[in-house]
């Protein structure tokens, strides 16, 4: 005999596993420290080849001024500079990750939860 | 109203039916669309201005992720960059690179949305793409927004100034890769529909998340004037050069755009809401509750009329759900029906009956003529209408009408349904 209750359920979760279900699992694996430590990391990585890339960018741009004026500059004063815009961008950008992800890991916790209390109620329908 | 509940009924059921081969198909064919509006436009690169390339790549895009669209449209403009100019090609990377890694890492799905507003940008109609994606997406759309506008800025530049670019010497490079970053860096009209983008899509999202009546309605109407006044004010400071008549058009075009999407995710009807007020252990909570507008699709359901295994002919009402119904009827009435029945399945006068030894046909309720009447026969072994020819009851060979397990044609009748 059919049970459509238990056929609406099985639906749902299957749809659930399909779609964003299959992103929340792999979230789901770690540790909400654990995940967030990984995405901070990469997105370290992310913002410092983006900085690289404009900072290239920049140079090859003044790349004239920069060959005139070498030997005038204050090469120590010019890196910290390059490096204090480095810390800004790459500090900003990880603080915006860390949001992120965090919000991210609740949302697929929540989600979870939702999931594994259907997967108990759809035992539960079995067993009667 | 009723008839639209109905025809979105029906809408719906055809795509979750159809869904398997219509998302490859529109993937395939916003795949071709964006493939060739990018070789239409720049077309440096003759080799893959070719409609057999952008097919097959588009018919890639049809069975890969969804991002397999942005990936491709990429590819193309980067190839058709570098057939321009090494140095172009190098800043297009970075500019790609930049969307990606900074934004794109975090929210793969929203690809989609940075082609298709740069697709609708190269239409001239972007300012429908805020609206839409204050309604269907999350607040971060905006900043997917802001990208597509970005992404489609530096493309229109380099093809603005691919004549330049094209007739400078090989070893003019830094001259090359000035004039792009710089037009790059003076396109405030490229800054300021990206940052008025955002907002407004920021906006639409913040009202059609409140908890007020009419809440979709409101954030279209004051998205579409936020976004309105905001390109008149950017355009008084920074004079833009934006067409109001356009922007008025597509407007219009999108409050309808809008209203449609509103129909279709959120029909719902404010003057049947509740609100109901409870609380346990822990909260009290006051519920506001808006019934969706629903209108139940009416289904056709096909039964089968078909012999019991003891041999005797079975029949019943085939309606709609299922329902069943005795009925008693003239003679003229039947003739009426019988004649439609006929018709609709012409062709098929004696292989009526399947294999089965049954038949099978859309509901009664269609062929039959509008309150007519049939009668069931029973209690002769068989179970025939009045007037039915013997064509359409046969019995099989060998088998007497009696046969039919309880000799009681009625009373398989009944347990048919």
């Amino acid at each position: 005999m059919l049970n459509e209750e238990r056929i609406a359920l099985m639906t749902r979760m299957a749809s659930y596993e399909a779609g964003e279900g299959k992103r929340n699992m792999q979230i789901g694996r770690f540790f909400r420290g654990d995940y967030v430590a990984i995405q901070v990391l990469k997105s370290f990585v992310s913002a410092t080849i983006s900085f690289l890339m404009i900072f290239a960018i920049y140079v090859y741009y003044n790349l004239e001024s920069f060959m005139e004026e070498l030997y005038e500059i204050d090469l120590l004063a010019f890196a910290r500079d390059i490096l204090t815009k480095y810390a800004w961008f790459v500090g900003v950008y990880i603080v915006i990750a860390y949001i992120v992800c965090t919000v991210k890991y609740a949302h697929s916790r929540r989600n979870l939860h939702a999931y594994y209390n259907n997967l108990k109620k759809l035992g539960h329908m079995y067993q009667k | 109203m009723a008839k639209l509940l109905e025809i979105r009924e029906q809408i719906k059921s055809v795509y979750s039916r159809l869904e398997w081969i219509l998302i490859p198909v529109g993937k395939l064919i916003l795949a071709g669309i964006v493939l060739m509006v990018l070789n239409n436009r720049m077309g440096y690169m003759i080799r893959i201005d070719n409609g057999m390339i952008v097919l097959l790549a588009a018919l890639m895009c049809a069975f890969l992720p969804t991002g397999a669209i942005l990936l491709f449209a990429t590819l193309f403009a980067m190839l058709h960059l570098y057939a321009l100019s090494l140095e172009v090609a190098v800043l297009g990377l970075v500019v790609f690179l930049l969307i990606y890694l900074l934004y794109l890492r975090f929210a793969p799905g929203e690809s989609l949305v940075v082609v298709g507003t740069a697709l609708l940008c190269a239409w001239k109609m972007p300012y429908m793409v805020p609206i839409v994606m204050g309604l269907v997406g999350s607040a971060a759309s905006a900043v997917s927004v802001a990208c597509g506008v970005l992404a489609f800025g530096f493309l229109d530049i380099v093809t603005d100034n691919a004549t330049n670019i094209s007739t400078m010497a090989d070893e003019e490079t830094l001259v090359k890769l000035r004039m792009v970053v710089d037009a790059l860096l003076a396109n405030r009209q490229m800054m300021a529909l990206a940052l008025i983008f955002a907002a407004t899509t920021i906006v639409v999202y913040l009202i059609r998340r409140l908890s007020i009546e009419h809440a979709w309605t409101i954030a279209i109407v004051a998205g579409l004037i936020f976004d309105m006044v905001m390109l008149l004010v950017a355009d008084l400071f920074y004079d833009l050069e934006l067409s109001f008549l356009n922007i008025f058009l597509v407007s219009l075009l999108s409050f309808v755009v809008a209203m449609v999407l509103q129909f279709f995710r959120f029909c719902v009807d404010y003057g049947r809401t509740e609100r109901v007020q409870f609380e346990d252990d822990e909260y009290y909570y006051y519920v506001k509750a808006i019934p969706k507008m629903m209108m139940p699709q009416s289904s056709r359901t096909v039964k089968r009329i078909n012999q019991t295994r003891h041999g005797a002919m079975v029949t019943g009402r085939v309606g709609r759900r299922g329902s069943v119904e005795e009925e008693t009827g003239t003679e003229e009435d039947y003739e009426e029906f019988h004649q439609e029945f006929a018709r609709r399945n012409s062709g098929r006068s004696a292989s009526v009956l399947d294999d089965d030894g049954g038949f099978g046909f859309e509901s009664f309720e269609d062929v039959r003529p509008a309150g007519s009447r049939y009668r069931s026969a029973s209690g002769s072994g068989r179970t025939r209408y009045a007037g039915m020819d013997d064509d359409y009851t046969s019995r099989p060979e060998g088998r007497d009408a009696d046969d039919a397990g309880d000799g009681d044609g009625a009373g398989d009748y009944e347990e048919l349904f």
